[in-house]
Parts: structure tokens; sequence; C-alpha cells
């Protein structure tokens, strides 16, 4: 019985060649693209799952009421950890991380490593599982570090024996000697934190001037709570505690107008449960945790699969009519409606296995061009869980019932007599019909999301950021020599060449240049009885000319004036929070007044920050004490390759041990919005691919249709017809249900880019005309897909098609 | 003189072989005529009708219609000839299933272009003169055979064609209604319009004034 089932369902496979290769096809590319999206949603959201305390680690974060409304914070200053701990009940641990850079020497080999200055207790909080070495509480002495696998191997070249052995790091601006005591498991790639060796946190350069600093305020600190304790109790119990140790910053703000919160507070401690930290946003002032990646992503897998699975659904119903005969037959001969049900559902079964086999073959070969392509870092063990297998199983189970029973149960419900006579009135047209507009409707909110994302990405390149992105090379500063000097030696270096127009440096990178970090600097002080705050960059001679800044009022700073350590030069947003009419009479007292600051230029507003964001208050500072980081070099606009290749030589030959990480400004932008590219990339290959399936069904179903009709195709044609007039009647039908899904994608669509665009300060202007282009390609793609059937059954010889009955 | 067929070829490739669909055939017809062709299944009787219907080609001989050169003529002008001058009526009727009879007659007059006013008052014309006003809104599948082919006849008339080409319009119906509609091409025939039918039966042969009898794709 079994056999003969396969044996009837192998050869109807195989008559209608054409729908089961357009199905497989069809299933096979979705499944591998949907697990391939699925593995990289799954990947996004593994972010910090892997820690087996995450329920009670949190991440403590300040909301504050300032005068400019709510602000929040995870910087947080040194004497805070011990603090909490102390005075705050249900606290188990509290633990302060700050990553930097550091230079580890070892018998000659010196190495950039990713340091992370922790408190001891950060292997409780956080697991990080030891190889060789102390396994319990590994940095309890303070001359103690803990590296990962990854640089232990680049440092010694070896994991082995290396527990108890010394290297020389280079903190701040001396050396110190440091014995391994353990080596840790790389952390894995869907970890926040990222290391290549623990030091601890007392060890930190600024620790010492900072321990009982409450107001500055610059690393990271993670609590975990006791068993049973809550972060609403947390949060309550802290608020003692708040108004004790920021006293002064509440008053200021209650001074400058601030309002307070629902609880009347002003300042107010809460806590980010680490596995949130991976997409908590704190741009609106509030912390926003948003999944909205993953969740697109796996969207846009869903979609996918509905587009196949509704071609599926369409195909066989309409092929089924083809089949009423043989149903019908098969009720005479005494079939009953579970073994009709069986027959169609087992061809249903046999090409979602070979698809689903397909697909997972196709979804391995394309790993690997898809995680270059997407930049994501996911594995295929992310979902080769025994979980997700299940989930993945069960799923492909239910859309095989789904996709493939609805229609065998359909033929296998029909009355004998009517199947014999080969009528079938299920109403079937308005399910063929309502699945096509949903596809076309999901193809058309991918189109309109795909130009809308691309407008975005083209506005934000193209948008002029108020400085020179085109022809200055940043240079971070990694080697060991002190920042100036190595500013002083770039200039040495490359003075006789033309093609070099101007040096200079600064303590912050604009966008994100190839050492992929970044940080910003905040500061306050009081002006005139109000708070004030800025963003802080000290830069070197030469920073304006050298970036092509516009200098609105004043002068920059200048050799020329032996006292520029004690001017300032500040942007215009600044200049009108200062509120003066003229910005360079200000003079700000720091430190009570033992030194006073006075502005001697503004330049125009540039976007030193992120593209996302408005452009803030910022003031540069000139200060010989106060490291930098970056070097700018501005080239000629001629030579540009050979220009590039002078500096990286200069740079070589100043600092041979270091790597050289020069890149365009302009490139440095563009890594800003990777994230941008990378959803960018995401949703035009899911609208292409979206668009691509439903033309499939699109071509089946216009193809069954245009046999349905062939009789009233030729009749048509004997009274008169012409061949276009046939060809836009069979058209026509297929482009309304086009225009119908286009009627229902567009507000939504336009609803969710708005939404989408809101994250910009920045944005494209949302016109009309995304949507109109997104429908017209639309229909354009369907009218080709039905018109290359349509017009070829329109020209048929009539007496063809009337002569079959 | 209406049109001419001179030594008219038509084949198949099977195999190698050429099979004979049409073999030699002459013939004339004068306008005013009603010829009747005869012959067993599978003479040629249909592929004969559809050529001087124009639907089908041949593949030798001329072709000659009114001042026409079918054979030399492109499928578009082709198509062009039969639209202005010949109706067709099938065994089968043949009518849109998804319009109504008043629908189905004014079909072929869209397709000429003609604008609405002049269509209604053609329709209301035809509707008329076969007595099927009371059925104009019905649609096909609520009508009997011999009503469906009244309609059939109605719509191959309407556009005022030269000849109408009728494939054994009798072979789905009932001795009485295929007397009718015998009588109507009778009549038809009187007012002046030239039939060509292709028949099974001695008896409908009989209303024609001329008998062309084929025999494997021949004259005889």
């Amino acid at each position: 019985m079994l056999k003969n089932y396969f044996k009837i369902a192998w050869r109807n496979l195989i008559k209608n060649k054409v729908f089961t290769l357009a199905n497989i096809i069809g299933l096979t590319s979705a499944l591998a693209v949907a697990l391939l999206l699925v593995m990289t949603a799954l990947f996004e959201l593994s972010y910090d799952q892997f820690h087996k305390n995450k329920d009670s680690v949190y991440q403590v974060y300040l909301s504050s009421q300032t005068p400019r409304g709510l602000e929040s914070g995870t910087s947080q200053p040194v004497p805070l950890a011990p603090a909490l701990k102390a005075d705050v009940p249900g606290i188990k641990h509290a633990v302060r991380t700050l990553s930097d850079d550091t230079f580890a020497t070892y018998n000659d080999k010196e190495i950039n490593l990713d340091a992370e200055f922790v408190d001891p207790a950060f292997f409780d909080l956080f697991t990080f599982p030891v190889i060789t070495g102390k396994a319990k509480n590994p940095l309890s002495e303070k001359s103690s570090v803990v590296l990962s696998e990854k640089s232990a191997q680049k440092v010694f070249g070896t994991v082995e024996n290396i527990v108890g052995k010394t290297i020389a790091l280079k903190l701040g601006k001396e050396e110190q000697l440091f014995s391994v005591s353990a080596i840790v498991q790389d952390p894995p790639s869907n970890s926040s934190n990222d290391f290549d060796i623990i030091i601890p946190f007392e060890n930190h350069p600024e620790y010492a001037s900072n321990i009982d600093r409450w107001d500055s305020q610059f690393h990271l600190v993670y609590v975990q709570l006791e068993e049973g304790v809550t972060p609403d109790q947390f949060e309550k119990n802290t608020q003692e505690f708040t108004s004790l140790h920021y006293q002064g910053s509440i008053e200021n703000a209650k001074r400058d107008g601030a309002v307070a919160n629902e609880d009347g507070l002003f300042m107010q401690f809460h806590l980010l449960p680490i596995t949130d930290m991976h997409f908590t946003s704190f741009a609106s002032g509030a912390a926003v945790v948003k999944r909205t990646f993953p969740y697109m992503i796996l969207g846009i897998a869903f979609v996918i699969i509905f587009i196949v699975c509704a071609n599926f659904i369409n195909m066989n119903i309409a092929l089924s009519e083809k089949r009423l005969k043989e149903i019908g037959m098969r009720k005479t001969l005494g079939a009953v409606k579970k073994q009709l049900f069986f027959q169609f559902w087992l061809e249903s079964l046999l090409v979602f296995t070979a698809s689903t086999i397909l697909g997972l073959v196709l979804g391995n070969l394309l790993l690997e061009p898809f995680k270059s392509l997407f930049n994501t870092r996911a594995t295929l063990e992310h979902v080769t869980q025994p979980k997700i297998l299940l989930i993945f199983g069960l799923s492909i189970f239910c859309i095989t019932l789904i996709a493939g029973g609805y229609p065998a149960l359909l033929m296998s419900r029909l009355g004998t007599l009517r199947a014999l006579k080969g009528k079938m009135d299920l109403g079937k047209n308005r399910l063929r019909n309502s699945l096509i507009v949903l596809q076309f409707a999901i193809a058309i909110l991918l189109i309109s999301g795909t130009l809308v994302l691309h407008g975005q990405i083209e506005f934000m390149r193209n948008k002029d950021l108020g400085y020179n992105k085109e022809q200055v090379i940043s240079i971070p500063l990694n080697g060991k020599k002190d920042s100036y000097q190595v500013v002083a030696l770039l200039r040495d270096e490359l003075k006789g060449n033309p093609n070099i127009l101007n040096i200079s440096g600064a303590d912050n990178n604009l966008g994100m240049g190839r050492d992929g970090s970044s940080m910003s600097s905040m500061m306050g002080f009081d002006y005139k009885g109000r708070g004030v705050v800025t963003n802080a960059l000290t830069v070197d001679y030469d920073y304006a000319k050298t970036l092509d800044l516009e200098v609105v009022a004043g002068r920059t700073f200048s050799r020329d004036f032996a006292a520029d350590s004690l001017s300032l030069v500040i942007n215009e947003t600044m200049a009108k929070q200062l509120g003066e009419e003229d910005p360079l009479s200000v003079r700000i007292p720091i430190d009570d007044g033992a030194t006073t600051y006075s502005v001697i230029g503004v330049v125009k507003d540039f976007n030193f920050q992120d593209i996302s964001r408005q452009v803030n208050p910022l003031t540069l500072f000139l200060n010989n004490d106060w490291d930098l980081y970056y070097a700018y070099v501005k080239i000629a606009p001629q030579n540009i390759s050979s220009s590039f290749d002078a500096v990286e030589k200069a740079w070589g030959s100043i600092e041979p041990q270091a790597e050289f990480l020069g890149s365009f400004l302009d490139e440095n932008v563009d890594r800003t919005f990777r994230r941008e590219k990378t959803m960018a990339t995401i949703v035009t290959s899911g609208s292409i691919l979206g668009i691509l399936l439903s033309c499939i069904g699109l071509f089946a179903i216009s193809m069954l249709v245009v046999a349905q009709r062939t009789k009233e195709i030729g009749v048509r044609k004997v009274i008169g017809a012409s061949v276009s007039s046939v060809a836009l009647l069979l058209t026509k039908d297929f482009l309304k249900l086009v225009g119908i899904a286009f009627i229902l994608a567009t507000p939504i669509a336009w609803y969710f880019l708005n939404e989408w665009l809101q994250n910009y300060a920045f944005r494209v202007t949302l016109s009309p005309l995304f949507f109109i282009a997104a429908g017209l390609l639309a229909t354009l793609i369907a009218f080709i897909t039905v018109g290359t059937r349509t017009v070829k059954a329109a020209s048929a010889n009539p007496v063809k098609s009337l002569r079959t009955e | 003189m209406l049109l001419q067929l001179n030594n008219i070829f038509k084949w198949v490739q099977s195999g190698g072989q050429r099979i004979f669909l049409l073999k030699d055939i002459n013939l004339e017809v004068q306008e005013g005529e009603f010829i009747s062709i005869m012959g067993p299944s599978g003479s040629g009787k249909s592929t004969l009708l559809n050529v001087i219907g124009m639907l089908d080609a041949f593949d030798e001989g001329e072709y000659h219609f009114l001042e026409d050169s079918v054979h030399d003529l492109k499928e578009k002008h082709r198509s062009n000839l039969y639209k202005e001058y010949i109706g067709f009526v099938f065994q089968q009727y043949h009518l849109l299933d998804d319009l109504t009879v008043q629908e189905n007659l004014e079909m072929p007059l869209i397709y000429k272009k003609f604008k609405g006013s002049e269509r209604k008052a053609m329709v209301a014309d035809m509707l008329d003169r076969f007595n099927i006003v009371g059925k104009k809104d019905l649609f096909p599948s609520q009508l009997s055979g011999g009503q469906q082919q009244l309609v059939g006849i109605a719509r191959a008339l309407i556009s005022n064609p030269k000849l109408i080409l009728a494939d054994e319009p009798t072979g789905n119906l009932n001795s009485k209604q295929g007397e009718e509609i015998m009588d109507l091409f009778k009549q038809l025939n009187d007012e002046g319009v030239t039939i060509i039918q292709v028949t099974h039966s001695e008896k409908n042969a009989e209303y024609g004034s001329r008998i062309i009898n084929l025999l494997d794709g021949r004259m005889i």
C-alpha cells in the first residue's frame, strides 16, 4: 500500500515537472536563507546568555534629572562600588570594570593588548572558565593577571606552563611587572565583554587619583544581588544612599530648574540585566532595551517562508483541478477520505523533505559568504542545540502539514460525482488571490524598506559633516612613545613632502577608526550660577586647519601665544549654551578659581559624534599634560594613494613596533553606520528573494490560469479579439492584486520606516516617491512575470484550443 | 465570386512521413451559396473549414478571398480579414461562460471598436430578430442547447459577415432543435448570407445548394 502511494506520488511529481521544480527551488532557497537568518537572529539574542549567574547580575546605571531632561549613563565613579557593597543591603558583589589598552612586554616581544581592569569578584559574576592556573579567585593578588587563551598564544607562543610567569605591562607612563595566575577560555563571540588580559582594578593609572572622587566617572559597575532580592528593592534601597553621595549634583539640578521624577527624586540608580546590555540604548535619556534587529531578521525569515508556502498552497490547489477526474475515479473505486488525504499529503511531504535536505546543504554552503556579507560572527553552533533543532523540526512539520495538508484536505473532501464531472467550486480563487496579495504586500514592504534604508545611508554618507573627511587620515596612536612626540616626529618626517598639508592630533577620533574603539568625554562646571555640560576634546596645534573647520569668531590655538594652554575654543552650540552676546568675553574659573580659562575662538558646528546624534556642545583644550590618542594628517587632493603610503612609511620609521591603523575619515564615518549597512544588506537580499519567490508563484499561477482559460481565449480570438487585448485581459487580473497589495502595504511601511528614522537626528525625508517607486517596481516585475505567459497564450492559434473537447 | 481555393495541400510531418490532411482542394464559392461539406470522421471536413476561415494555415496552394490573396497575407491582415467578413458557429457553441447573452453578443462589436450606443442598438436588433429578448440577462449555463446555439449564431451574425462557417452546428442538439437551427440557416441564406456548413447528416446537407464530399482529404 505504502509503496503504491510512493509510486503514484513520484509519478505525479514527475508529470508536473515544472511545478515540482519551481516548488523545490523556491522551498530550498527559502529554507536555506531562513536557516541563515534564524542563525543570525539567535546569535544576536544569545548575547551574554552564557553567564551562569545571568539572572542575578546587573549593570548599574544612574538616571539624572537635568535641566535638559532625563539623562542616563553607565559611567560610574571609583568609590561607588565599595560604597554600594558596604552601605546597601542585598548586594552580594559589586564589581568595577574598565576597558583600556595596555602594552605588554615579554622577552623583547611587545604586544598591544585589550585589557579589562576589574575587581576580583569579576569571576564570580561572569562565566569565563579557567583552563589552567588558579581556578578560584585568580585575581586575589594585586600583581596577578589573567590572560585569555588567544593572547597567551600571542605573548608566550603557548598556553602550557605559563602560570606564574612574569610579564611587564605599560600602565599609564610607567611599566610594572605582573605574574600570570590563570589562563581563561577566550570570551565567546556573543559576549559583550571582550578582553585579552584581565588586570586588578587598583592597577589602573587613574585609580589612585580618583579613589575618593565622586565627580569623576569613567568605568562600569556590575552588581550581583543576594538571592531573593529584586531590582526594585535595590532601587528603593539606594535612594537614601544616592541623596547622600550625590548631594552636590542634586542641589545643582534643583538650582538649574530640573524637574524631579515621579518619585520626587533627581537621581536614581537602576539595574539593567546583563542579558539586556547588548540591546540597550541611552540615547533618549532613559534606558531603552530594543531587540529590533534580531526580531526584524526573524521576521524576514518568517515572511520568506510564508511566501514559499503560499506558493506551494496556491500551486497545489490549482494543480488539483487537473486531477479531479482522478479523485472521482478513486472514489468510485472505493477510496475513503483518509486514503485520499494521505495520498496527496505524501506528495507534499516528499517535496518538503527533499527541499529541507537541499536547504540544509545550501545553507551550509552559503555559510561563509553569508557571514562576511552580513558581517556576523554567528555560527551554526548557535542553531544546532537540541532544543532549537526540535523547534526547527517541529516547525518544518507544521509548515508541511498546513501547506501540504490544506490542498489535500480540499481535494479529499470533494463529492464523487462532482469530481468526476470535473467541477471544483471551492471559492479557491479568494484564497489564492489573498495569498498573492499578501505576498506582494510583503514584497512591497521590503522594497520600500530597502529604498529608504539605502536613502538614509546615502544621506548620511553625503551629508556635509562640517569637516573635511575626504583628505584627512586619522591614525590611532597605539605605540609606546609619548603622543606629542609622535605627532612632532610625524611633522618632521613628512615636512618635505608637498602633498602633506597639515598634521595635528586629538584625544578622540572622528567616526570609527580601524582600532574599533570609541569614547566620549564630558565635563561639567558652573558658569554664572548655572550648570554647564560640554564634551571635551584635547587637541594639538593646527587642529582646525587640518580638518578645515570654519572659525566663525576669534582665533584658534596658535604657537604665537604662550598662554594658550588656558585658552578654549568652543563650538557654536556651546556658545549658545553659555548665552553670552560676545562668546569671546567668557572667562571660566576652574578648581575654585585657582585657574581661569578664557574662550579665544568659536568654530562652526561639526558632527564630532555619530551622525545619528545632534551636534552637542564641544570645548577644545590645548594641554600638553593630557595625552593625544589620534594623529590627523591632511593630504593634497592629488596623489592620494602615494601620500597615504608616505604617511604609513613615516609611521613605520617612528613606531616600528606598532601596527599602522590609519584610515581616511570618510571610511571612519562609513564605519559608524556599519549596522545600518548590514541591516540594508539583509533587507535588500530579503526583498530580492521575497519578490523572486513571489514571482515564481505568480508565474506558476498565471500558467495555470491561462491553461484554465484556454477555451475562452480561443473564443475571444475567433470573434475578433487582438493579441494585445487578450493579453491585457489576462494580465489585468493579476495587476489588480498587486494594486491592492500596494494599498495595504504602503501605510504599514510608512509607519515603521518613519518610526525607524526617528532614531536619527539627521534623516532623509520620507517622501512618497519611495513608496511609489516600490509599488511601480513590484508592478513592473509582476507585469513581466505574468506578461510573458499571457502574451504567449494570447498569440496561440485559437483552432488548437477550440479543438480540445 | 466570394472565395477561391486552388490546389490547396495541408499536411503534418509524422515519423519522416507526410500525412496529408488536405490534398489538392479546388473550390470556388459564389456569394449567396449554401454549401454543405460531408464526409466520414477524419476526412478533413473541419480542417477545410478552418482553412477557409483562415484560422488554420495550409502548406501549398492559393487562396483568394474577395480581392485578397490569403496565402500572401501576414497573420495580422489575415485576422483583420476574417474579423470583417466571416462569422463562426461551433458544435459546442463556445459562448463565454462568465458573460450574459447580451454581453456575449456585444463582445465582437467591442473588439471591432464600435461605439457604445451603436453596440446597444445592434445587440437589441439581434435579440429582437432571434426572439431572445427575454433571455438577454441569462448566462449560457441557464439556456438549453438549442437556445445556446441560437445565441452562437446571433453572435456570428452581429457584425454582418458575408460568410458564415458552421462546424456541425446541430451536432449537440436534438432533432427538433436541429431542425429549427437549419431553418434559420435557410432563412439567412435566403436573405443573402453565404453559408458553409460541415455536417454528418444527409438531411441537414439537403438544406444546402451544393454538397462537397471529402474522403481522406480529397474532394470526390
